[in-house]
């Protein structure tokens, strides 16, 4: 008997979702799914995930990320109970003044919410692999290092207009008045990185274990292994910016 | 006429120095060093026995709560004191092992919150930790109130 359904759903025929109301597409993408396909009258949908949509690491850049080391942050967001000893150590690191940040804590709270009612979170710039701040800038003072990926500031070149702090989603930059000049997180690339240090100053002042960096490119690495596994959910913020950040979000 | 005019300009620039020498004290000023935060005692009212105590080592921003702990749960003062935390607010802060590690193995808040009579100490971490921006909070409650 199942041997004649199966039959039966092969042979039926993709009617086209063109035919599908717009609002029924809708509400599935809201629970996560594309619609693929409409059988049986509309009786029956087929569909797909969504999720590699935000995700830098989209399943066809899963065997080859395109930067070598590929560097990534991967954050157990639940884990952060915002001591704030990552923006104290990324402000001695890189010198930031009181009046900017390169990393900050988010905090949500819900009253009405079950139990535990804040919610933490680390954000800092997500060294998109489709930045919009690099294409916005005038004078290619923010570029994308082409080895790394981390998307850096030359600092002498930049005018001041502030046009990439409009153009990222994130909002991830600020203005540096002693250096004249847009300033961000560069996973601290000057000041540790190219020196040799394989972490960057917020992760390694971390209590909690909230930030996991490393290369996304080395299947070894911690990084590499949260991001590629299905039994805790991965995200990113605003996949639909369209950005692919390199910046994961997940629970620990 | 001429020494006047030579007057009159002498005054218009001895004037806008006072001016810019005003403006610059005046941004000085206003550069001051955020606040420090520290760790609150804070009373929110006699009845619950206890003062809400935000500790800001190892790690600053921990609530502990009388008020949910004697107010809401209605615990008495004998279930902690003086087995578990002395009398005296913030003292086992002090001491070397007033870390998480102490409390998985049931010292401290670990006595109850161990997945048993209370939640236990590694989940749920921002219940009790209210982080820097929690304990600025508490930071300007008990400012305003000494105010008053
Ligand atoms: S997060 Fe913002 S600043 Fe960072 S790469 Fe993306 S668009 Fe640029
Ligand atoms: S150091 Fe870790 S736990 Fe503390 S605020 Fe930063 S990310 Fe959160």
């Amino acid at each position: 008997m199942f041997k004649g359904i199966k039959d039966w759903l092969l042979n039926l025929k993709n009617e086209g979702v063109e035919k599908v109301p717009d609002e029924t597409k809708r509400e599935f993408l809201k629970i996560g799914l594309i619609i693929t396909g409409v059988f049986a009258g509309g009786s029956l949908f087929s569909v797909i995930s969504r999720v590699a949509e935000g995700l830098a690491s989209s399943e066809e850049l899963h065997k080859s990320y395109p930067y070598k080391p590929h560097y990534s942050m991967v954050f157990k967001i639940d884990r952060c109970i915002d001591c704030e000893l990552c923006m104290e150590a990324c402000r001695k690191t890189n010198h930031v003044p009181d009046y900017g940040w390169r990393t900050m804590i988010l905090r949500r709270y819900d009253e009405s919410a079950l139990d535990q009612k804040t919610m933490f979170m680390p954000i800092l710039c997500n060294h998109c692999n489709n930045p919009p701040c690099v294409r916005a800038c005038p004078t290619k003072a923010t570029y994308k290092d082409k080895k790394t990926g981390i998307v850096r500031m030359a600092y002498d070149k930049c005018i001041g207009c502030k046009t990439c702090m409009v153009a990222c989603p994130y909002n991830v930059r600020y203005f540096n008045e002693e250096k004249h000049a847009v300033d961000k997180c560069d996973f601290c690339w000057e000041s540790r990185l190219s020196k040799g240090i394989t972490i960057t100053a917020c992760a390694e002042a971390c209590p909690a274990g909230v930030r996991i960096f490393g290369d996304l490119s080395d299947p070894g690495s911690e990084v590499y292994k949260l991001v590629h596994q299905l039994a805790k959910p991965v995200w990113v913020l605003k996949p639909e910016t369209g950005a692919k950040p390199n910046v994961f979000y997940t629970i620990s | 006429m001429r020494k006047v005019k030579i007057l009159i300009g002498t005054l218009i620039l001895l004037l806008s120095f006072t001016g810019i020498a005003f403006v610059s004290e005046k941004n000085k000023g206003e550069s001051v060093k955020l606040e420090e935060p520290q760790e609150v005692i804070y009373y929110e009212s006699e009845q619950f026995g206890g003062p809400e105590i935000v500790y800001v080592k190892p790690v600053r921003g921990v609530l502990f709560s009388h008020k949910k702990h004697v107010g809401e749960l209605g615990f008495p003062c004998e279930s902690c004191h003086n087995s578990l935390f002395e009398m005296q607010a913030l003292k086992s802060q002090e001491n070397p092992d007033f870390k998480m590690e102490a409390l998985y193995q049931g010292k401290y808040c670990g006595a109850c919150h161990n997945g048993q009579a209370a939640f236990a100490s590694n989940t749920k971490c921002a219940t009790c930790h209210i982080g820097v921006k929690g304990l600025k909070e508490y930071m300007r409650k008990l400012a305003s109130k000494e105010k008053k």
